[in-house]
């Protein structure tokens, strides 16, 4: 009986060629853009920080000059907190893995900002704000709060 | 004890050149062969080479080692390009599988089996490989030539190991068959 000669075949043609390699140029090509990519990811992480800071501090400024201005809430007992979605504040938005929620308080005309409706007279009223902020620091998410009688 | 390919992935997602160097140095040729295998063409198995660890720098971070082994994420970077570069050409040039069917019916052998040298056994059975569909070519490129095992070749294929199991029983009974009918042909001629 004869022994079928296919596996013998392609072993043959497996082991002929076990040593093509690709050129090595490819690697070099390859090896220039892995740095190039590895400074432009640089670049933007510095680009981010120094946006972050500045979003940062802009935050910290408004909640700072709000508490000056703002009347007192009423006492937390009395009240529940009613919030909107998060409106993102990246596009489009690097992946997200943890972050931390800080509450704020802004102007209500950076409800306008997200899209909501404002009227006129009531832009520089304060409004509370959660800001989600991801773990390198940079804000992603905007949601607003709003205090309801029990 | 050299480091896995997940654990280089991960080194070099954080900017470790050499681990990349490293992973390129250790994959490439798997690639390169499954890619000239699958074409028959020196370029485009460069270039796909080349469009794999290109795509790697990109998504690394979409490998999910709960779905196969790294290799088989780039054997199923390198298929996609492969089969659309195929598709391209077969648009470009439309398909004469006569043509390899000829150049395996116009070699002067009367048995491929016994008769003919060692290389130009080789080079019909690669003639006879590039001739059968992708589907069933990736099949024995993989399992056959590169030595993967089914369960690469199914997380690589994004099938059923089933399904690998019987494209390479179908596979290799068409290779057998093309071989045995110019065989057959010229003997009557």
């Amino acid at each position: 009986m004869n022994k079928d000669p296919i596996p013998d075949l392609l072993r043959a043609l497996a082991e002929a060629d076990a040593t093509e390699e690709a050129p090595p140029e490819i690697e070099l090509r390859l090896r220039r853009e892995f740095r190039s990519r590895k400074r432009r990811r640089m670049w933007t992480r510095l680009a981010w920080g120094a946006s972050a800071a500045a979003a940062v501090l802009l935050v910290v400024v408004a909640t700072w000059h709000y508490r000056q201005t703002a009347p007192a809430l009423p006492q937390a007992e009395a009240v529940h907190e009613v919030v909107t979605d998060f409106y993102p504040l990246v596009n489009p938005a690097p992946p997200f893995e943890r972050g931390r929620l800080l509450r704020v308080e802004l102007p209500a005309s950076a409800m306008r900002m997200v899209g909501l409706p404002v009227h006129a007279e009531h832009l520089s009223d304060p409004v509370q704000a959660d800001v989600l902020v991801g773990e390198e620091g940079l804000p992603r998410a905007i949601r607003f709060v709003k205090f309801e009688a029990k | 004890m050299s480091d896995s390919d997940e654990k280089l992935l991960a080194q070099m997602l954080k900017g470790d050149e050499d681990a990349f160097a490293t992973l390129y140095r250790r994959r490439q040729g798997s690639v390169y062969r499954f890619a000239l295998h699958m074409t028959r063409s020196f370029a485009v198995a460069e270039d796909v080479t080349q469009e794999v660890f290109l795509m790697l720098l990109e998504s690394g971070r979409r490998f999910d080692s709960s779905r196969g082994t790294l290799l088989s994420f780039l054997y199923g970077i390198a298929r996609n390009h492969v089969l659309r570069r195929i598709e391209k050409d077969s648009r470009e040039q439309p398909a004469h599988p006569s043509e390899i069917e000829d150049c395996i019916a116009s070699e002067d052998f009367a048995d491929p089996i016994d008769d003919l040298t060692r290389r130009e056994a080789i080079e019909t059975v690669r003639r006879a490989i590039v001739s059968l569909p992708p589907i069933y070519r990736e099949v024995v490129v993989l399992c056959d030539l590169e030595d993967a095992s089914y369960e690469d070749a199914a997380a690589a294929l994004d099938c059923p190991m089933g399904t690998v199991r019987s494209r390479l029983s179908r596979a290799r009974a068409m290779l057998a068959a093309r071989l045995v009918k110019k065989t057959v042909g010229i003997a009557y001629e």
